[in-house]
């Protein structure tokens, strides 16, 4: 019970006398009693706030009690019992001087009201039409009994019987000073029949009277008890007996039911589980010390003789001076604070007897932590209210005499609630419990699956950003060591494919993961095509060609194979460079509900750049053996090539034979062949392409090395892949390869070993060396060729081992004549120049014709390259 | 000496005013109580001056009112004390100091020394009070050694007499007493005469006593305690076995005081004695509308004397011959007594008001509790007014009587109860564990016996189903008690006797059932065991015939009718509760008829 409690003084009344128990009673509506152990009694409205009477009594009062109807008091005091009755108050209130603003009425009890005439009355006790009176004599406790009249008649009143004990000294008690008043109160057998036959006393019970559950009640007071439906009336003694008294039994004695040894400061019942309502399952009796005694029904007694009472006895810090229970509460008072107790943390009744020891064990150790309510100095306690809100609100009176209303914090308000419910609402709850608890696990799992997938971004990001160090590590290493390749790079192959009666080459880009990290969801292969010159008739946006592919999952030494369309046939503009790049979008790192939230994210991407290939013109040749050749190796479209391709074969010659008929000698021109050459020391050659292709021989014979050389210029794939098939190589059985360019137009590669030796002066050595040639019709196929085949020779260069003395030399002597060459070839140039830029009298076409016989020549005369 | 004559008119002034407003309300406790405290003032206020021989009639007569009031609230150790101290101080001035060991030597010395001194009379009047006191601490040997009654006859009828008129005569300022000393005396010689009586009564000395008490007889005394001296002699003359001239006694008593109840319940004991059953009845009648009257709670002599009989006659002895049990257990003897002679309506109708009387919220009405012959527990009331409604045949009404004590005891009953020997069991075990089984072992025979009249009740209702229903509900209680020792004596009255009787009869009454139903086996088992566990149970016995009978075997049938013939019945039923005799509501079957089916049998 966390919180604090509301306290709010309400009235002063003068400190209490020490030596006697005051005293609290809430009855007749809004009205409080209040004895203070002096000889007045203060009538308190509780609605108004205000002090509303004080009666004055001959010595100081002991004890009130209120009849049923609410019309009597009966008030002890030293020499007996007065009974004052409301509507004399009331009258005699009126009648006072005293006006009504200026405060209560101060009525002088006289002594006619006397009842009983009996001294040293402890306390009192109304039963039905019976004044119980429990007085002390020298030796003894003395319960008298006393019909009470029906209107307040000022007679005595005739004593029935009278019941005693003898009296046991209650030790040092005595001495220490407060005397405490025994308790007196009445307990009813909680049957149904019981209530409807005693009327409506029962209906308007006073707080000192209880409904106890039946079988309780029998298994304390006996069968005879329950069979007479008498109310039974319990007494707590000072001494710590707790006495018992069956009222209607004929032949009953005060008997001792429990002994507390030590004074009983309360008698309580209590519902503690709910099974039938307003029957209370449990008696309560607290001692000064604090011992708490908890009587209830056991079932399964010893040797299975069916229920016995069970009485629980633990203890709290005491001492106790006053106590309250309602429900399953028990609020008790020890002078310094006002602590709550909760009873229903005890056992079920469904325990045997045999575990009790285990059982009651935790039971008594739950007891013994009350709950503090902070509220100190509390002297006299009234039984517990409940307000409009819910709340439950007690009223005190601390040792300065200050009525207190001391509101407690509404906590277990619902519990309680949920107890008062039937079962059929219980079982709503219950089911609204559960779905709460459905909810609340579905919460969980939301939470947790968010949690889950940030971890994931995590990892994911971190694989990002690994994969990015990567790369961008291996681009800034790849400037000093050239041979080393990207963990992650690209390689690419040709093919012509044929599609609706038109070819095209397509490029397959292989994405090759060769990194230790996995690339996941959200990396995208972009593929960009772009030509390495072009015309300049031509637009340069449209020249470059973009391709994306985004990919999921690629594992380490997995490959990505993608094919993306280079170019139609007919299209001239090679070479053409592929730069691939690997692109991650952050919006894919997050789902697509949550990117729109942020939009600048959809574009942010972290780009990292690959390798760059370069697709040229021998990549681009279609090699006229369609059987051997990689692109015609498909089955399913070597049989629709075959036709298409002789019947084009067919027309295109005749078209030729047509137009040369009818066409100029311009036509002619273009017709004559164009040739190019290439030297490459076959020493060199040896030396590389054994090293790249042929590491089984040392030495080839010069009729192979030429095959080997044309076989490696045109299985050499983008990107170095040395992917050719093995049975390309076999296939290229001669020197002499005729193939078809990209336009179209037919080219021939041949290879042949030449002596440079023969050709110069002559020395004594020779330096052998391989000459390509290659001869078109197409000036731009020979050119393109020229220089994919100087450019492959030169990457070679690049990759050769260190070459000999001897062959400097040799070099040394072919390159003064090609300086010589060179030198007029430039003289040329300038001179071609210097007429273009001068020229009105030359004509482009001129100066172009004087342009490319220097290219011819060049072209013509190739350096050895060695 | 002046002065005191002085301060002596004005204290006895005081003293005749005491005196006179306590006469106006001498009853009332609190008045009482402030009328003593105010003479132990004035007692202080005399004796603060030194002893003087004008005052000592004065201080004797303030003592003596100041211990009248302490006797009065029973102060006697006070009184004592008072009375000691105030005769020491008297005897100062004449003679010398009178040092006894032991009171009675005590008062001869101070007798002597005042025989013939002024003060002689007050002496003999304080000398009554002591008297009185040793009544009513019940001292009767130190009064008879005393002879205190000749001792203080002779001053009463003497000069004191006319010392006291002349004084009383002469001077308005003569100290008055709150009593008058004859009275006193009077009052003290019948109340010593009775105390006597009823002592040498219970010492078995009827003759001395009634001797005593016909001395006593003629004395002047009130009604009351002339009814008791005729009680006693009533009581004597019982004693020696003359039940005739005791029951004379006994309404002699009641016509000397009407009120006298215990006179009624004597002469119906007598009667109950005599086996004057019709007699007993109108007694027991009698004897429970007097106890109803209000009068007879208050004692009504109270008025007329300070001094109460029940003050002076404290004894064990005569309050154990002046017992009368309550209202209550007078009407349940009547009930029960109807019930058992032939009165049954009657008795159904006793038996509805005592359980009438027993819920009514003011039954508070019946003053003494806690007397010698106690009513049985209340659930034995229920069984025992079920069982007079069942031979009322109102069965329907038994039913809910018994299902009340069924529905109360059915939660507390235990799953197994061991019945152990009722010596041993006082011997080994302590108080509060056999009073817990013992209450369980009460509970489960009410229990059953509740069945077995819920059976009978079927039974007479020729409902067999629900009859053989009830019955075994109430052996499979039964059955759940173990005996510790198998051959334990089956004592009148005791647990085991009860249990046994139960099984008789449930048994025997689910064999009759069964009978006609025609369960001709079920039946004969039921009987058979029925037979074991009761064998004096006389249905079980002609019904087992019968039932042989019907199975053919008849040899063995007439064995079994002769054998229950020759049981004495209902010599074992005495004594027994109501509910346990054998039903006669139920199937009979005809002695007669029975005697003829042997006689056709018996040449073949």
């Amino acid at each position: 019970m966390e919180g604090r409690c509301a306290v709010e003084t309400w009235a002063e009344f003068g400190f209490p006398d020490a030596s006697r128990t005051p005293r609290i009673t809430c009855a007749r509506g809004t009205d409080v009693f209040i004895c203070t152990g002096s000889d007045e009694v203060y009538v308190f409205d509780t609605q108004e706030r205000k002090l509303t009477a004080v009666l004055q009594f001959p010595s100081p009062v002991s004890d009130l009690v209120e009849s049923h109807d609410k019309q009597l008091l009966y008030v002890s005091c030293g020499s007996g019992v007065y009974c004052v009755s409301f509507p004399f108050l009331l009258s005699r209130a009126q009648s006072s001087p005293a006006d009504a603003c200026s405060g209560p009425a101060e009525v002088k009890v006289p002594s006619e009201f006397l009842v009983v005439e009996q001294e040293s009355v402890s306390s009192l006790l109304l039963v039905g039409s019976v004044l119980l009176v429990l007085s002390q004599r020298d030796a003894s406790w003395l319960l008298s009994l006393y019909k009470t009249a029906k209107e307040a008649q000022c007679s005595s009143y005739e004593m029935l019987s009278s019941f005693s004990l003898p009296l046991v000294s209650s030790g040092d008690t005595e001495g220490t000073g407060m005397r405490r008043r025994p308790v007196l109160t009445c307990v009813h057998s909680g049957e149904p029949k019981s209530q409807s036959s005693s009327s409506a006393s029962s209906s308007t019970l006073a707080d000192s009277h209880f409904q106890l559950d039946p079988v309780l009640f029998k298994l304390l007071f006996g069968i005879e008890a329950a069979l007479a439906k008498s109310p039974v009336v319990l007494c707590g003694l000072p001494d710590g007996r707790l006495c018992f008294l069956p009222l209607r039994l004929p032949g009953a004695r005060l008997r001792v039911l429990h002994s507390l040894e030590e004074p009983v400061a309360f008698v309580g019942l209590s519902v503690v589980e709910e099974t039938c309502p307003g029957h209370a399952k449990c008696l309560v009796v607290v001692g000064e010390q604090g011992r708490v005694v908890l009587m209830k029904t056991v079932k399964g007694g010893p040797e299975g003789g069916g229920t016995t009472a069970g009485f629980i006895e633990a203890c709290v810090a005491g001492p106790v001076v006053c106590g309250s229970v309602d429900k399953h509460r028990l609020y008790y008072s020890t002078g310094s604070d006002l602590l709550v107790l909760d009873l229903s943390v005890g056992p079920s009744g469904r325990e045997s007897r045999e575990r009790d020891d285990d059982t009651s064990s935790p039971t008594a150790a739950a007891l013994t932590r009350p709950n503090s309510l902070n509220v100190c100095r509390v002297m006299a306690l009234a039984a517990p209210a409940h307000n409009n809100a819910g709340e439950v609100q007690l009223l005190g009176l601390s040792v300065r005499g200050q009525l207190q209303a001391i509101v407690l914090p509404v906590v277990e308000r619902r519990d309680e609630a949920l107890s008062n419910q039937p079962s059929a609402q219980v079982g709503r709850s219950v089911g609204d419990l559960l779905s709460a608890i459905g909810d609340v696990c579905q919460r969980v799992s939301v939470l947790k699956n968010a949690i889950k997938d940030k971890n994931q971004i995590l990892r994911h990001l971190n694989q990002v950003l690994n994969v990015s160090f990567l790369l961008i590590a291996s681009t800034n290493s790849e400037e000093h060591r050239p041979g080393q390749e990207k963990p992650i790079r690209c390689r690419a192959l040709t093919r012509w494919s044929r599609l609706l009666q038109k070819d095209s080459l397509n490029l397959t880009c292989v994405l090759d993961n060769s990194s230790p990290y996995v690339l996941e969801q959200g990396w995208t292969l972009s593929v960009t095509v772009f030509p390495v010159s072009y015309s300049p008739g031509a637009g340069e946006e449209s020249s470059s060609t973009n391709f994306s592919f985004p990919f999921n999952y690629l594992h380490p030494g997995e490959t990505l194979e993608v094919s993306l369309p280079l170019a139609a046939a007919g299209d001239t503009s090679f070479p053409m460079r592929v730069s691939c790049s690997l692109i991650f979008s952050l919006s894919s790192l997050l789902r697509e509900e949550e990117t729109i939230h942020l939009p600048g994210l959809q574009r942010s991407c972290i780009s990292l750049p690959l390798n760059t290939l370069t697709v040229d013109w021998l990549h681009a040749l279609q090699v006229n053996n369609p059987t051997t050749h990689p692109i015609n190796r498909n089955a399913t479209s070597q049989s629709n090539h075959y036709p298409t391709d002789t019947v084009k074969a067919f027309l295109s010659s005749h078209r030729t034979r047509c137009s040369g008929r009818g066409e100029s000698g311009e036509k002619k021109a273009e017709r004559e062949q164009h040739s190019a050459r290439i030297r490459v020391s076959s020493e060199l050659l040896r030396d590389t392409l054994v090293d790249t292709l042929e590491p089984q021989g040392p030495k080839l014979s010069s009729e192979n090395l030429c095959i080997s050389l044309l076989d490696w210029l045109l299985s050499e794939h983008p990107g170095g892949g040395k992917i050719g098939q093995q049975g390309d190589r076999i296939a290229l059985s001669s020197s002499c390869v005729h193939a078809r360019g990209p336009n179209g137009d037919s080219v021939k590669l041949s290879a042949k070993e030449v002596h440079v030796g023969e050709e110069s002066t002559g020395k004594e050595e020779h330096l052998s060396a391989v000459e390509v040639q290659l001869d078109s019709s197409s000036i731009a196929t020979v050119c393109g060729l020229h220089h994919a085949v100087l450019s492959r020779i030169q990457a070679l260069l690049q990759s050769a081992p260190e070459r000999t003395a001897s062959t400097v030399r040799v070099q040394s002597l072919g390159l003064r004549e090609a300086l010589k060459r060179a030198e007029r070839l430039s003289e040329q140039i300038q001179q071609s120049r210097i007429s273009g830029a001068f020229g009105m009298g030359t004509s482009t076409g001129q100066m172009s014709r004087s342009l490319l016989a220097v290219y011819k020549e060049l072209r013509e005369n190739p350096l050895l390259i060695i | 000496m002046y002065q005191p004559t002085c301060l002596l008119n004005t204290w006895v002034q005081e003293n005749n005013e005491l005196v006179k407003k306590w006469k106006v309300r001498s009853r009332a406790q609190t008045h009482l109580r402030w009328c003593s405290s105010e003479f132990y003032k004035l007692l202080r206020k005399t004796q603060g001056v030194p002893p003087h021989p004008d005052h000592v009639h004065l201080e004797l007569s303030v003592v003596y009112n100041a211990c009248v009031c302490a006797t009065v609230q029973s102060q006697f150790t006070e009184a004592q004390l008072l009375l000691t101290q105030a005769i020491q101080r008297a005897l100062q001035m004449t003679s010398d100091d009178p040092v006894a060991p032991d009171l009675p030597a005590f008062w001869r010395k101070v007798l002597r020394s005042v025989v013939n001194t002024a003060f002689n009379s007050c002496v003999l009047d304080l000398l009554c009070l002591q008297w009185a006191m040793w009544l009513a601490t019940c001292q009767l040997k130190t009064i008879q050694e005393f002879k205190l009654s000749s001792l203080v006859e002779t001053r009463g009828a003497g000069v004191g007499d006319d010392k006291r008129s002349e004084a009383r005569g002469k001077t308005s300022d003569a100290p008055l007493l709150v009593t008058d000393p004859r009275r006193l005396v009077e009052l003290l010689q019948i109340c010593t005469s009775i105390a006597q009586g009823a002592e040498r009564l219970s010492e078995d000395q009827s003759s001395e006593a009634l001797s005593g008490l016909q001395k006593a007889s003629s004395l002047p005394a009130p009604r009351t305690l002339v009814a008791y001296v005729h009680l006693l002699s009533g009581s004597c003359l019982s004693h020696m076995n003359c039940p005739q001239m005791a029951l004379q006694c006994y309404r002699k008593a009641l016509e000397t005081d009407s009120c006298c109840v215990c006179a009624l319940y004597q002469s119906m004991l007598i009667y109950r004695q005599l086996g004057n059953t019709q007699a007993e009845i109108q007694a027991l009648r009698l004897l429970h509308s007097m106890l109803m009257l209000p009068s007879a709670t208050v004692p009504a002599l109270a008025g007329t004397h300070l001094f109460s009989p029940s003050l002076l006659l404290c004894s064990q002895s005569l309050s154990s011959l002046l017992l009368v049990p309550s209202a209550l257990s007078v009407l349940h003897n009547l009930a029960l007594k109807c019930a058992l002679h032939g009165r049954v309506s009657e008795g159904v109708e006793h038996y509805l008001d005592l359980l009438a009387a027993l819920h009514s919220e003011d039954q508070h009405g019946v003053r003494v509790y806690a007397e010698a012959p106690r009513l049985p527990r209340l659930p034995e009331l229920y069984l025992e007014a079920g069982a007079a409604l069942l031979m009322a045949r109102r069965s329907a009404d038994c039913m809910a009587l018994c299902n009340e004590v069924i529905s109360t005891t059915l939660e507390l009953l235990p799953e197994r109860l061991v019945l152990e020997d009722p010596e041993e069991r006082s011997e080994a075990e302590t108080r509060d564990v056999t009073a817990e089984g013992e209450d369980k072992m009460a509970m489960l025979l009410w229990a059953g016996a509740a069945y077995l009249l819920q059976g009978h009740c079927h039974t007479h209702l020729k409902d067999w189903k629900q009859a053989v229903n009830h019955f075994t509900r109430c052996i499979n209680l039964l059955v759940k008690v173990r005996c510790k020792k198998t051959d334990m004596v089956v004592k009148q009255g005791s647990d085991l006797c009860v249990l046994q009787r139960l099984k008789g009869l449930s048994l025997a009454g689910r064999g009759i059932a069964f009978t006609q139903t025609n369960h001709l086996r079920e039946a004969l088992r039921d009987l058979l065991l029925s037979l074991q566990a009761f064998p004096e149970c006389v249905g079980a016995g002609l019904w087992c015939g019968e039932v042989l009978w019907r199975l053919g075997r008849r040899q063995e049938a007439v064995a079994c009718w002769e054998k229950t013939w020759s049981f004495t019945t209902q010599s074992s039923a005495e004594g027994l509760p109501l509910y346990l005799r054998e039903p006669q509501s139920g199937p009979l079957l005809d002695s007669k008829e029975l005697r003829h089916r042997i006689q056709e049998l018996g040449p073949t």
